[in-house]
């Protein structure tokens, strides 16, 4: 496992929370931590996730998908903290 | 602005929309909708007898047309019974809009009669899941919703809407024109992707159903033209490039031609266009292509790199990429070598099927002769199987769109309802479902549909009497020992003319080599209602080539055991 943070502004509209949790569990993706906080526009919230992915697997797929999803405004994966292993 | 209620919103929106004919099922919820549908002139709603019934007809539509298919059912069950069709539709970038009823506002979240959460359910299985929870959202909901789905790479849209905001009273709005962002191909890469075709040795098109999705079929023929590079088209991309094209390989894959098998194998640039490197066709992704650089371009950025990385990367709509492309190569590349290993190739290792030894009816030459007597300008439907496999193989297909099949997730029942959707988007074609025993039996209630609203598709029944794919790798993986794959259809259980004369059809049977064209030809003489022919065919007979799962493509056996690739230094 590697771990990876990413960073995520999402639409505050129901539903845009499962849909990004649905991807992350289709995917089969460890989530490690998940914060969620409005921001001050009001209309979106910020969302911060640490994921663990399988050795070898990039976060960039992960970014792609996630970046598919009508609720997810923007997404980058900011500290590719790659060999920060998990578990070891 | 007009005072209208939610229901009269919603059916306006869909006008506005393009819509022109609705797949669907009322009940409670969805109650309100259905009376100014009464009423709408241009909308024709089809009163299916099963929903999962109006998801396929919405996408046997959209894939016949290229327009978005729309499909409508109650809360709950109605809802949850669009699930598989969703799905389907997911895997295959299928644009369908499904409009589902919802318990009032009010009472969501209580467990109320008929409720059922199918925005979660759909969660995984569709591009976007809207809930209305204002009755002026409608006409703009319903705009974003046909352009989510038709828009980038399509996919399922959900609408789910609860009855009170149906009956509530509203305004209607037209929606302002949701804009469509398309990304231009990068400058850069085509370039490169151009330097690389143009030095290549080995080259070949891998064509997927981006292609088909995209309408890049004349931009595709015209770089295949110009540069003499082959081509294979993949389940989805059938009919992308004409079959009777001399730099056609056919079909690659776990059932494809040696030609297109080797084609990749031994390549050294993939053109993948609109593909998304399935297992199917892949094989062990270790094996695949071993010494390809790859040219990978998809309206999906998610899909480049997924299972094969790329070199060159291009994002872009496979006809924008084409155009660029053809605007870019200014040089062929020699493949003289290159189509002389192919063409040694083709001319051993053609398609082909041998006739049963016990004098039983061969489903591959039943096929062939639907083809051959049904032509290139029809549309084929397929189940999943042997025979949609056949199907794949033994008709030649000459224009996109006119196969119709469930690629991805491989939907049993596909066959019967995606004829029906595909017959009301275009009523001038011939329509013919290629069918199998067993699927027939998990939608055949939708020609009662088809009989009663005049819709006259054919169905071919190719009826082995067994689950026959199944049965296959019971044969070669599990020493022939054939648990739960007898069907008892050969016995007559059910008897496919008697239930097609129940079901309002004419049915006709055939078990004779020297009746098929007959046959053939008398469906294809009836127009005012639809046809199943059941043809009694062996039940030993099974699909050639085959790359076995878990095996590598240089695998790939002709018959069982005959591995030409891999025992011969070709
Ligand atoms: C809904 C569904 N259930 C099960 C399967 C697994 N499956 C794949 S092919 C097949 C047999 C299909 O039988 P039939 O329609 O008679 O086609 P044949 O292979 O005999 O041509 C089965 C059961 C599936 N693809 N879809
Ligand atoms: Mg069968």
């Amino acid at each position: 496992m590697t771990r990876h943070v990413l960073s995520m502004v999402l639409r505050n509209v129901p539903g845009a929370l499962a849909r990004v949790v649905v991807l992350f569990s289709s995917r089969g993706v460890d989530v490690e931590s998940l914060s969620l906080d409005p921001t001050e526009r009001g209309d979106v919230s910020r969302m911060d996730v640490v994921v663990g992915l399988p050795a070898g697997r990039s976060p960039d797929q992960l970014v792609k998908q996630l970046s598919r999803l009508v609720d997810v405004k923007s997404v980058v994966a900011v500290a590719d903290s790659a060999r920060n292993q998990i578990g070891a | 602005m007009d005072t209208v209620t939610g229901a009269s919103s919603l059916v306006r929106a869909l006008e506005d929309a393009g819509c022109e004919v609705i797949f669907g099922i009322p009940g409670g919820t969805i109650l309100p909708a259905y009376d100014p549908l009464l009423d709408s002139v241009n909308i024709r709603h089809v009163l299916v007898r099963h929903e999962q019934g109006a998801g396929h007809a919405a996408s046997g539509y959209a894939q016949a047309t290229g327009r978005v298919g729309v499909c409508v059912a109650t809360s709950g069950p109605g809802a949850t019974n669009l699930v598989t069709p969703l799905a389907d539709a997911y895997m295959d970038s299928v644009p369908i809009v499904a409009i589902t009823g919802q318990v009032n506002r009010s009472m969501i979240g209580t467990d109320a009669f008929q409720e059922a959460d199918i925005r979660s359910i759909s969660l995984p299985i569709t591009k976007h899941a809207f809930q209305v929870t204002e009755p002026e959202d409608i006409p703009a909901v319903i705009a974003e919703a046909f352009a989510l789905a038709a828009g980038g790479r399509p996919g399922p849209v959900l609408v789910d809407i609860p009855k009170d905001v149906l009956a509530a009273t509203t305004t209607y709005t037209p929606a302002p024109p949701v804009p469509t962002p398309r990304v231009t191909p990068a400058a850069n890469e085509i370039r490169r992707a151009a330097g690389l075709i143009a030095s290549s040795r080995r080259p070949v098109f891998y064509v997927g159903g981006g292609v088909v999705r995209a309408g890049a079929a004349a931009e595709l023929r015209a770089l295949a033209e110009r540069t003499g590079i082959p081509v294979v088209t993949t389940l989805m991309a059938r009919g992308a490039f004409p079959d009777s094209h001399r730099q056609h390989l056919g079909m690659p894959g776990m059932h494809g031609t040696v030609p297109a098998v080797a084609a990749l194998q031994q390549s050294d640039l993939l053109i993948a266009l609109g593909t998304r490197f399935d297992d199917r066709v892949t094989g062990v992704l270790k094996l695949f292509a071993p010494n390809a650089a790859v040219i990978h371009a998809d309206i999906d950025p998610a899909e480049i790199s997924k299972n094969r990385k790329a070199d060159v990367p291009i994002i872009g709509d496979c006809r924008d990429v084409l155009v660029s492309l053809n605007a870019a190569v200014r040089q062929a590349p020699v493949l003289t070598s290159w189509w002389a290993y192919l063409d040694g190739l083709r001319d051993r290792f053609p398609l082909g099927y041998d006739w049963p030894d016990d004098g039983t009816l061969s489903p591959q030459h039943v096929i062939e002769r639907i083809g051959t007597l049904v032509g290139p300008e029809a549309i084929y439907t397929a189940g999943v199987g042997q025979h949609q496999m056949w199907a794949a193989q033994f008709i030649g297909y000459e224009r996109p769109g006119s196969f119709i099949n469930s690629g991805g997730l491989g939907t049993m029942g596909f066959a019967v309802p995606a004829a029906m959707g595909a017959q009301c988007g275009v009523p001038d074609r011939a329509v013919w479902a290629i069918d199998g025993d067993g699927c027939f039996q998990m939608t055949n209630q939708e020609l009662v549909t088809c009989a009663l609203e005049g819709i006259p598709i054919k169905v071919a029944v190719i009826n082995n009497g067994n689950l026959g794919m199944v049965r296959q790798w019971q044969n070669l993986f599990y020493r022939g020992r054939y648990s739960n794959t007898g069907l008892s259809t050969h016995d007559r259980v059910p008897d496919f003319v008697a239930l097609a004369e129940a079901l309002g059809c004419v049915g006709l049977r055939c078990a004779e080599k020297s009746e098929v064209d007959d046959v053939i030809m008398r469906a294809m003489e009836v127009r005012d209602r639809p046809v199943v022919i059941d043809f009694v065919v062996g039940e030993d007979a099974q699909v050639w080539p085959m790359v076995a799962a878990g095996t590598g493509n240089d695998e790939i056996m002709t018959v069982r055991g005959i591995k030409p690739l891999f025992d011969e230094d070709l």
